[in-house]
């Protein structure tokens, strides 16, 4: 391969790595604040330049296995830590994105076999990038929709008064879940060009239902004024169907019959 | 401030009220199919279950408009038995998301639960009519009187209630069924696989052609000690092209020469040959430290060819054909009336004909490229557009969603 991952993966690693240490010496002198935050840029560009290079390497969008959605999440994840520090002021966030996009990295580190060329005839088709990315960017939202409730649950045990981070876990998972719902609705359109109906219950598809009424109660129980603060554990909580979803179903008993099960690895 | 409890079943009803009756509901299913284990669901088919669904909204629609000011039926339309519903739905499909779907453990418990098959289980049914319901009644309150303020929500919901209830109540008319065609022949019968029964259908198909293109072979080392490809231990695949390296514990190989599409000639050496007929073939380079390199052709092979291997001491190079990149049938479709539409069919480009979509869905995967018949999945579905609308409705609303809830960021509503 031209462009090396093992390259790519350790230097954007060591970016972030050096952008989050001078993050946390900015405190003390704020001078350091701009380098810290190109240095963790740097890491995220560093990989979406990977991703285009891959794509243009391969003639297909670098979609199709689960470690190649690793790749884009190790990409993403970290500016929506970015957007979310610029936005609300919330400085912590970043440092959990960072490291998760490292543990994504780490991961495809040692699975070299998962980036395989092959891309079979019924992921050829024009739905496949919308329905990928839409999901890709939902998960990204869903996920630090998560690591700040699961924040603000701790602040709540220390008992302190958080309103502002409430409501970065209740917008994150709002767009987080407009996007599950394009996802869900995309991935039926194609289903039905591609295999011929487009809701069959395969578990694949009952995992993504899953996900979606997870947080189509969470949405419902905040319109009824539920507390809030009770709310943030079940925020916290509800990425672990997602989690399931994206990982687990490959393992589960009704797997063996699926015909999603394609991304090994 | 003091905190007055509720009693239960003191008006106005919430959680514990509508987690007791969707508890209850759920059992009723389960009893139910218990009861008529084997039966199943009665199907409908068009028109009585269009008449059906009809009677069943203006029921709702009615119920909502006439009696709105109902504590009961506030209840039935409100948002704590509807998150009941979610969490009972939730449940349900969790066990379908678990528990393999299909007909393997007849005449067990889980048979006559409905367990293997929970999506078409009495359970699964009542819940999704409570949970119509229940949604259907919140909306005619935002429907009449009409706001635009409502819109999203009416996008939202009524979206939903109308994909999700055709989606249920044309279930039965969905008919899917394979036709099997012979290059050069004709066919007009079709198999269902759900019910086993052969169908006549009001069209026939001609099979001109059917062609399947394939990624390049990979490259796999067979150990005959082993009878197992030795591929599995770099974990990793060589796609051959003209320069692919690959090595395995000291002994390296480089494809020198590569052929996509060949036929052995006079000195057995390929030839290059049309692409109908040819299979790959391969020059090897195969070379270690201790032993001079040795330069041997590999192939494929066809039904008709024995494939090529090389030798490298008690080791097998081999080649594996690629896995397919796509496959096509050029097809004419025959009517009845004598109306005819020619089309390639391919994995993702389905064509329509007379109220019939037809999809290239496969061949005779022992001989692959070979094959001599292509199957076409033939469908016919007429409530989809009905559940399209729904799902446009859906996005509709997302989109309106997605504006708003930009807009108001920052700020807890
Ligand atoms: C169980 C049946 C349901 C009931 C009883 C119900 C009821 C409600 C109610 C009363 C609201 C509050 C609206 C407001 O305060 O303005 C609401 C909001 C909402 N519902 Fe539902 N809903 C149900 C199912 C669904 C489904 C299936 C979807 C998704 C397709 C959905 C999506 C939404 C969204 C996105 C909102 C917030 C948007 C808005 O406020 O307009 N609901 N729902």
């Amino acid at each position: 391969m031209i462009v090396d991952f093992n390259t790519a993966a350790i230097t954007a690693i060591a970016f972030w790595a050096t952008g989050s240490l001078l993050g946390l010496f900015a405190r003390r002198t704020p001078v350091l604040k701009l380098p810290a935050l190109i240095l963790s840029f740097a890491g995220s560009l560093v990989m979406v330049c990977f991703i285009g290079l891959y794509w243009s390497l391969l003639d297909r969008p670098p979609l199709r296995t689960l470690g190649e959605t690793r790749l884009w999440y190790a990409a993403l994840i970290p500016l929506v830590g970015f957007l979310v520090e610029y936005r609300w002021k919330i400085t912590w966030l970043k440092y959990y994105c960072m490291g998760l996009a490292v543990f994504f990295l780490v991961i495809n580190m040692n699975h070299p076999e998962v980036f395989d060329k092959t891309l079979m005839p019924a992921l050829q088709s024009p739905w496949f990038i919308p329905h990928v990315v839409v999901y890709l960017i939902g998960y990204v939202m869903l996920a630090a929709s998560s690591v700040t409730a699961l924040h603000n649950v701790f602040l709540q045990l220390r008992s302190k008064e958080n309103v502002a981070g409430e409501s970065v876990s209740h917008y994150l998972a709002l767009l987080g879940f407009v996007l599950l719902s394009f996802g869900l609705i995309f991935g039926a359109l194609w289903a039905k060009e591609a295999w011929g109906h487009y809701w069959t219950w395969d578990p694949k598809e009952t995992w993504a239902f899953l996900s979606w009424l997870a947080y189509l109660g969470y949405l419902h129980a905040y319109r009824y004024k539920i507390d809030q603060g009770k709310l943030q554990w079940y925020l916290a909580l509800s990425f672990l169907v997602l989690l399931v979803c994206w990982f687990g179903v490959n393992y589960l008993p009704s797997a063996q019959n699926s015909v999603h099960t394609y991304t090994n690895g | 401030m003091v905190v007055v409890r509720r009693r239960w079943f003191q008006v106005p009803w919430e959680f514990r009220e509508s987690s007791i009756f969707t508890a209850l509901s759920v059992l009723v299913g389960f009893i139910v199919q218990y009861a008529t284990s084997g039966q199943g669901i009665p199907m409908f088919r068009l028109p009585v279950n269009a008449v059906v669904l009809a009677v069943f909204a203006a029921l709702i629609l009615g119920t909502g408009l006439g009696f709105r000011e109902n504590e009961m039926v506030k209840w039935f339309g409100g948002i704590p038995l509807g998150l009941c519903l979610i969490v009972a739905i939730s449940v349900l499909s969790l066990i379908g998301g678990v528990v393999p779907q299909g007909g393997l453990m007849a005449g067990s418990l889980f048979a006559l639960l409905g367990v293997n098959q929970i999506f078409s289980s009495w359970p699964f049914a009542l819940t999704v009519v409570l949970f119509l319901a229940n949604l259907g009644l919140s909306l005619s309150w935002r429907l009449v009187p009409f706001n635009m303020k409502n819109l999203q929500f009416i996008l939202f919901h009524a979206g939903f209630w109308i994909a999700l209830s055709c989606g249920v109540f044309g279930a039965p008319d969905l008919q899917r069924l394979v036709v099997k065609v012979d290059e050069g022949e004709s066919s007009n019968l079709a198999w269902s696989m759900e019910n086993d029964t052969e169908q006549r259908l009001p069209f026939s198909v001609v099979l001109h052609d059917f062609s399947l293109e394939e990624y390049p072979p990979q490259l796999f080392l067979y150990d005959p000690h082993k009878e197992q490809p030795l591929q599995e231990r770099t974990k990793r695949t060589t796609l051959v092209h003209k320069g692919a390296k690959a090595s395995w514990k000291g002994v390296d190989v480089e494809v020198v020469d590569f052929l996509p599409s060949a036929l052995p000639g006079k000195n057995g050496d390929p030839e290059p040959a049309e692409s109908k007929a040819g299979v790959p073939f391969a020059k090897l380079r195969i070379a270690s430290a201790d032993a001079a390199p040795i330069d041997a052709w590999i192939s494929t092979g066809s039904p008709m060819m024995k494939p090529y291997a090389a030798q490298f001491r008690e080791l097998y190079f081999v080649m594996m054909p690629g896995a397919p990149k796509a496959f096509r049938s050029d097809v004419t479709v025959h009517g009845e009336s004598g109306q005819q539409t020619s089309a390639t069919l391919e994995v993702n480009h389905p064509i329509n004909v007379m109220g019939w979509k037809l999809y290239q869905m496969g061949y005779d995967n022992e001989v692959g490229r070979w094959s001599k018949y292509s199957l076409i999945e033939v469908i016919r579905d007429p409530w989809l557009p009905a559940v399209y609308l729904g799902f446009f409705m859906i996005m509709a609303g997302n989109l309106m969603f997605f504006w708003n809830g930009i807009k108001q960021k920052g700020g807890v509503s």
